[in-house]
């Protein structure tokens, strides 16, 4: 049985002992295929991977203009113009100030037509609280809208509601 | 750069140049009510404005400060009512329906009955209160309009009970009657203690 196996052992070591042919050209193509193959691992990565600081200080400096925008008296991209009206034939000037205008009366001077004063303001969706500053002295609320029941500093406030995709 | 980043946020959120129309005292301590509301996630716009009224209309720095102090805990309450989802103008309109006399229970359920925006329902609730309709009543009125009724329809009926008032109604029963000509069955008293059936889930983010 050892006999039988010891010949076999040996013909496989004949057989491997035995010259191989090797193609000249084959260092050449296995160079060409570890070329072809390290192309993946060295692929680029993602745009947004790139230089990773950059882009965050820009989503930074996004943020803070976002945030730092309220004061800039908001957004008009969903803002629809209100027209208010004051009839005040004795005025010699009227503004209107209010949360959309920082209750700066220098903001919405009113124009008139024969007494009536009129000014056109584009408003968000929101709830808004005004009066009309009549000669640069007279406070007055609109007699078209309603009255602002918080009225802290002693002159009266009417209220506009600008609503949004209320169901 | 993040963290310089977020130092600018800060120092440009502490020189707001609108609040320099106020004289160094009151401004320290208007700042101090807004840093405080943002650090809560309140809203901050609706209290710079409230200083920036009283400076135009000249009133004293303590009562300025008194009543943006005022604002900020309504707003505080008006978010506890209506979730921590509010948006700043329902947060807004909350309060001025809390100071119409609603109560923050009422707000809740209006939340509850209604979908969002509540802007339109909770400034209804107050102006109704404004033009002399009980706040019990405007509430009850309000909770039953809710949960079908568009933002026009809401504005409308408003303008509608105003109109009665004009000319000489009693301002509750004309908002009840309206109420009940716009097709929903409900008394006042009914409507307040079984509220209708939202159509929603209560709760908000």
């Amino acid at each position: 049985m050892f006999d039988r196996d010891d010949d076999i052992v040996e013909r496989v070591v004949r057989q491997l002992r035995q010259p191989v042919s090797i193609d000249p050209a084959l260092d050449a193509r296995v160079m060409e295929e570890i070329a072809s193959d390290a192309a993946p691992l060295a692929a680029p990565r993602p745009w947004f991977r790139l230089r990773r600081w950059p882009w965050l200080a820009a989503a930074a400096a996004l943020g803070a203009v976002l945030i730092a925008r309220p004061w800039s008296g908001g957004s008009d991209s969903a803002a629809n113009a209100f027209q208010f009206v004051l009839v005040a034939p004795q005025a010699s000037s009227v503004s209107l100030v209010g949360d959309f205008n920082d209750w700066d009366p220098a903001r919405s001077p009113m124009q008139t037509a024969q007494g009536i004063w009129a000014t056109t303001v584009p408003l968000a969706p929101g709830r808004y609280r005004y009066a009309f500053l009549v000669n640069g002295v007279e406070w007055r609320a609109d007699p078209g809208a309603p009255r602002a029941r918080d009225d802290e500093f002693g002159t009266p406030n009417s209220v506009i509601t600008v609503g949004g995709t209320g169901s | 750069m993040m963290l310089t980043a977020l130092l600018l946020m800060v120092q440009v959120a502490a020189q707001d140049p609108r609040l320099e129309r106020l004289d160094p005292e009151t401004r320290s301590l208007v700042m101090s009510v807004v840093d405080s509301a943002r650090a809560v996630g309140l809203p901050s716009e609706p209290i710079i404005q409230r200083a920036l009224e009283g400076a135009t209309k000249g009133a004293a720095g303590p009562r300025i400060a008194a009543a943006v102090r005022r604002l900020a805990t309504d707003l505080g309450t008006a978010r506890t009512a209506l979730g921590q989802g509010t948006s700043a103008p329902e947060l807004e309109a909350g309060v001025a329906a809390l100071r119409a006399g609603a109560s923050p229970e009422v707000l809740t359920r209006l939340r509850d009955a209604r979908r969002p925006p509540l802007t339109m329902a909770l400034a209804v609730l107050a102006d109704l209160v404004a033009s002399g309709v009980p706040a019990d009543s405007a509430s009850a009125v309000v909770l039953a309009l809710a949960p079908n009724a568009r933002d026009a329809d809401l504005v409308e009926f408003r303008r509608a009970v105003e109109r009665d008032i004009s000319l000489g109604a009693p301002p509750g029963a004309s908002a009840s009657v309206r109420a009940a000509n716009t097709g929903i069955r409900f008394g006042v008293t009914d409507a307040a203690q079984n509220p209708p059936q939202p159509p929603r889930p209560p709760s908000r983010p």
